[in-house]
């Protein structure tokens, strides 16, 4: 078979061997190079995303709890405001009501003692009416005679009076 | 990871086509390379000739093996591309990512911004230059021991070079060559023209010269073990034991190392030529002007 020299200068081959690299040129860029490029451009991307999700994420949190925080030291207090105006109401009804008390039961004891010193009166009238009736029957009795009711009703009454004092 | 039936099938149809053109590379070999030859220094050996204006086009064996390295490397390419993700899933992404991103950064760093777009061309000549010189190693023709094939990549980078000279219009390329003085002209001239043909010889020459290298050997200790051990009886006299192993090791150096680091300075040589080539201060100042201008009517 037919050899080329060692060193032989050819046109044609070297073209062909031109065209070669080219094409190899174009196919190395369309099937590794575009693709390889693209998929690290995507891989770029969505890493950027997921970054800038968490970024976000984390600052909401961040944002929700100092929220948070804030309304829980504000419940605190206004619990706390709560129940002191709950203690203080609670005490000036206390001292009402055991005000109101004190006056009814004030009231009652009045009432009781007016009665009773009605009733003592009352009794007394009795009692000195009895006396006098029974008085004048057992002194007509002793004397004999006649006594004069009015004038016996005043000396009854002066004798009485000076006990009863 | 788990894969389709179809995803696999693909794959072992890709790692087929890889091999193929390897395999059908080696059996024209064996076809065609007559046995009595022994062993001696010839160029490629011409398959058929094609006639055409100015000299014949002969299909040799540089020409073959180059066609069947490209489609090598394209499957190898579709086959590393295949089952690309987001999410790394397949070992493979990560070389081919590999490839890419370093690539990408030895462009940039050695030829600047403006010439990103380089980076798949520079991964072209790599793997062509580079798989062509290891294609030896499966008993092929390196077709990068043939001066044309290795002249044909420096004239497209001969090309590209006079293409980013000639940016900033005809008249500054003409005037270039009269720099530093007009004294030099003829002189600069030349050294256009040395660039291509030093390149070319350079790679050319290395692997050429790891050829060479490897057939003196060959012959050498085929000498030294008939010498040595002929006085075996029958066959095994004829047999050249010496031959068996020893330039292997040599072989690493010629076929391997020297073809991979030609592939890189053919490659650094490149990016350095077509980035040096473009006068890039003075093409933004005229775009300035020019924009300027425009802006003014």
């Amino acid at each position: 078979m037919q050899t080329l020299p060692i060193i032989s200068v050819n046109i044609w081959d070297m073209l062909y061997a031109l065209l070669n690299l080219l094409i190899l040129f174009l196919l190395v860029k369309k099937f590794l190079y575009k693709p390889v490029k693209k998929m690290l451009a995507n891989r770029q991307a969505t890493i950027d995303n997921e970054y800038k999700n968490a970024e976000d994420a984390k600052e909401k949190a961040l944002s929700d709890q100092k929220l948070y925080e804030e309304k829980l030291s504000h419940a605190e207090e206004e619990a706390d405001s709560l129940i002191q105006s709950a203690v203080l109401s609670a005490r000036s009804r206390e001292s009402q009501i055991l005000a109101e008390a004190k006056d009814q039961a004030n009231g009652i004891l009045r009432q009781a003692e007016a009665n009773a010193q009605l009733e003592l009166k009352k009794a007394e009238q009795t009692i000195r009416e009895e006396i006098v009736s029974v008085g004048t029957v057992m002194a007509g009795k002793l004397l004999e005679r006649e006594v004069n009711t009015d004038d016996h009703q005043k000396m009854i009454d002066s004798f009485l009076n000076n006990i009863g004092e | 990871m788990k894969t389709s039936r179809r995803f696999q099938l693909l794959d072992i149809f890709y790692i087929i086509m890889m091999i193929l053109p390897l395999a059908i590379g080696m059996v024209i070999q064996i076809l065609t390379k007559p046995l009595s030859e022994g062993i001696t220094l010839t160029g490629a050996r011409i398959f058929f000739t094609i006639p055409m204006p100015l000299q014949d086009f002969y299909i040799t064996e540089s020409q073959i093996n180059s066609l069947l390295v490209t489609v090598t490397i394209l499957f190898f390419c579709l086959y590393m591309v295949h089952g690309l993700n987001e999410r790394v899933q397949l070992k493979r992404q990560h070389f081919a990512e590999l490839i890419v991103q370093s690539v990408d950064k030895l462009v940039v760093e050695n030829m600047g911004e403006y010439f990103k777009g380089y980076a798949p061309f520079i991964i072209a000549m790599l793997a062509l230059s580079a798989f062509s010189s290891l294609s030896s190693l499966i008993g092929l023709f390196p077709p990068t021991s043939d001066i044309n094939v290795v002249g044909g990549w420096a004239i497209l980078v001969f090309i590209l070079i006079t293409y980013y000279k000639m940016k900033c219009g005809p008249l500054y390329y003409l005037k270039s060559f009269t720099e530093p003085i007009a004294l030099l002209a003829p002189i600069n001239f030349l050294s256009e023209f040395a660039t291509p043909i030093s390149m070319s010889f350079r790679h050319y020459g290395n692997i050429l010269s790891g050829t060479v290298i490897s057939t003196l050997l060959a012959v050498g200790l085929s000498g030294l073990s008939s010498m040595i051990l002929g006085w075996l009886p029958g066959v095994l006299g004829n047999i050249s034991w010496l031959r068996v192993g020893i330039p292997a090791v040599l072989s690493i150096y010629f076929d391997v190392f020297s073809g991979c680091l030609q592939a890189f300075i053919f490659a650094m040589l490149t990016m350095m030529n077509v980035s040096g080539a473009f006068p890039m201060d003075e093409y933004f100042e005229r775009k300035q002007k020019k924009q300027a201008k425009k802006q003014l009517a």
